[in-house]
């Protein structure tokens, strides 16, 4: 078996249909400008009072189940992908320690554990496997060959995603008075939180000598958030379906300071998204 | 209300733990050395297998297992130091080159219409490999000195019956024709041969005969 799975081989059985990141992005239907904006909502946050909600959380749940997958896919690969050091080669930069292994075992198996969640919440709501596209932009962009990168994009872009995301459906199935689904993602939330605080946790303790590496994991941890913002899906606009959970990702590791970050660059995300469909409506004849 | 001060025996009338054992602490520590390397060879195939299976349930499984043989690893790698290893690198070996080879089998496959060998491998070969060694050493080794190993082996093997009986039922679900009865056979002939090369898990004597 290789080392560093490509993202275009991700196994999945006839239901699935993945598209990438520019093809979500240049789909009219769900474009924020040119003819079809302005049937949207004035307010974009997802809430049981927008008229297309049940779809709109249908289509969500299902991007939480794919999701799942590939985080279970990205914990399952960081435990096969690196060795551990060396004895005498201390110094080398593309090994893991024991411990972080073992850690990402655990994350794979809550990921699975999420993954059957979200089919019976799926199935709760109404909706099948593959009833929406899979956009494999999680797995591609986190799952980096360097293991710090990809702790700051798997532990902590994705995860921290996966955060927001949770805390929105939280949020939903409670306004909607829907105990089944408020309970099942309050469960993957905790899971969610102590992800992240692993990958914050790991991410300080591997570059504690290094402060370059360290700067650089968390510089390509922001491309990684930009991208996650999936232009402007998650922001602390109410432009944004999914909302910024700032509470629980203090409790997760994360600085104010970070939080705020991430909130720029998912505004930013927002208008550049904004940009690309408007410049991806106006190529088509 | 019983005297409290009346003298009783130190093992109870049902106590029947005995104090000799085939083991001394250089031969447990060695052992368990072997069953640490197995198990994170184990965990690694596993989690890197997830993403080349497309069939669901078992994407889902073979993520929960891995876990399994990762905390199995982690228990040994907390025994090590306790046996007198206070380097577990030091022991963390495979028992010798048959099993880097049976290792390397193990792992090869890795297209997608390769899901049988896969769990063919695992819940046909490793995991009855890995019931075997653990048997043999809790039956085996003195049931008050190495009372921690055997509280460890305990965890592993209830871990390891159910794996098996898990994997052995999605092998009897995927499998739908004489072909396929014939592939896992091959593929299961291929590594017991290497198998019976390594002598076992822990090499020659891993279930006692040497």
């Amino acid at each position: 078996m290789r080392k560093f799975f490509p993202v275009e081989e991700l196994a999945r059985d006839s239901r699935f249909t993945q598209i990438n990141m520019r093809q979500a992005e240049a789909d009219p239907r769900t474009a924020m400008v040119g003819p079809n904006a302005a049937k949207r909502a004035k307010v974009n946050r997802l809430t049981p009072a927008r008229p297309d909600a049940s779809e709109a959380a249908r289509n969500l749940m299902h991007g939480i189940f794919v999701g799942e997958i590939q985080a279970l896919e990205g914990a399952g690969r960081t435990c096969h992908d690196f060795e551990l050091p060396d004895p005498k080669n201390g110094g080398a930069t593309d090994t893991v320690p024991f411990a972080l292994k073992l850690d990402m075992a655990r994350q794979a198996w809550d990921e699975s554990r999420h993954v059957e969640i979200s089919v019976k919440l799926g199935d709760w709501m109404g909706s099948e496997i593959g009833q929406f596209a899979e956009n494999t932009v999680l797995f591609e962009a986190a799952c980096s060959t360097d293991p710090v990168m990809r702790l700051a994009g798997v532990n902590r872009a994705l995860e921290g995603l996966a955060i927001d995301v949770f805390t929105t459906m939280k949020e939903f199935g409670e306004i909607a008075g829907d105990p089944y689904l408020e309970f099942c993602e309050d469960w993957m939330l905790a899971d969610e939180v102590t992800h992240v605080k692993m990958g914050s946790d790991w991410l300080r303790k591997v570059t504690e000598n290094d402060p370059e590496r360290r700067a650089k994991a968390l510089e390509f941890q922001s491309i990684v958030d930009r991208l996650f913002s999936f232009g402007g899906a998650r922001s602390e606009s109410e432009d944004s379906p999914i909302g910024l959970a700032r509470r629980f990702r203090e409790l997760a590791g994360f600085t104010t300071d970070e939080v705020d970050d991430i909130a720029d660059v998912s505004l930013a995300a927002l208008e550049a998204r904004k940009a690309f469909s408007a410049a991806a409506m106006a190529e088509k004849p | 209300m019983a005297d409290p001060y009346k003298p009783r025996a130190p093992f109870a009338p049902w106590d029947r733990r005995q104090l000799p054992g085939l083991f001394d602490v250089e031969e447990s520590a060695r052992r368990v050395g072997n069953y640490k390397w197995a198990e994170m060879k184990l965990f690694e195939t596993l989690g890197g297998w997830v993403a080349t299976v497309p069939e669901l349930d078992v994407k889902m499984r073979l993520g929960a297992h891995c876990y399994h043989h990762a905390w199995h690893a982690e228990l040994w790698h907390k025994r090590l130091p306790e046996l007198r290893e206070m380097n577990p690198e030091r022991l963390t070996q495979p028992a010798n080159e048959a099993m880097v080879r049976f290792v390397q089998v193990l792992a090869e496959p890795e297209a997608a219409e390769h899901t049988i060998e896969k769990l063919v491998g695992v819940y046909r070969v490793f995991i009855p490999h890995f019931i075997a060694a653990y048997t043999f050493h809790r039956n085996n080794t003195s049931e008050i000195t190495d009372a921690p190993t055997i509280r460890s082996l305990d965890f592993a093997l209830r871990d390891e019956f159910e794996d098996w009986r898990d994997g052995e039922m999605m092998l009897q679900s995927l499998i739908e024709t004489p072909e396929e009865v014939d592939r896992a056979a091959a593929h299961q002939a291929r590594l017991e041969k290497i198998m019976l090369e390594a002598g076992g898990i822990a090499g020659p004597g891993t279930i006692g005969g040497v």
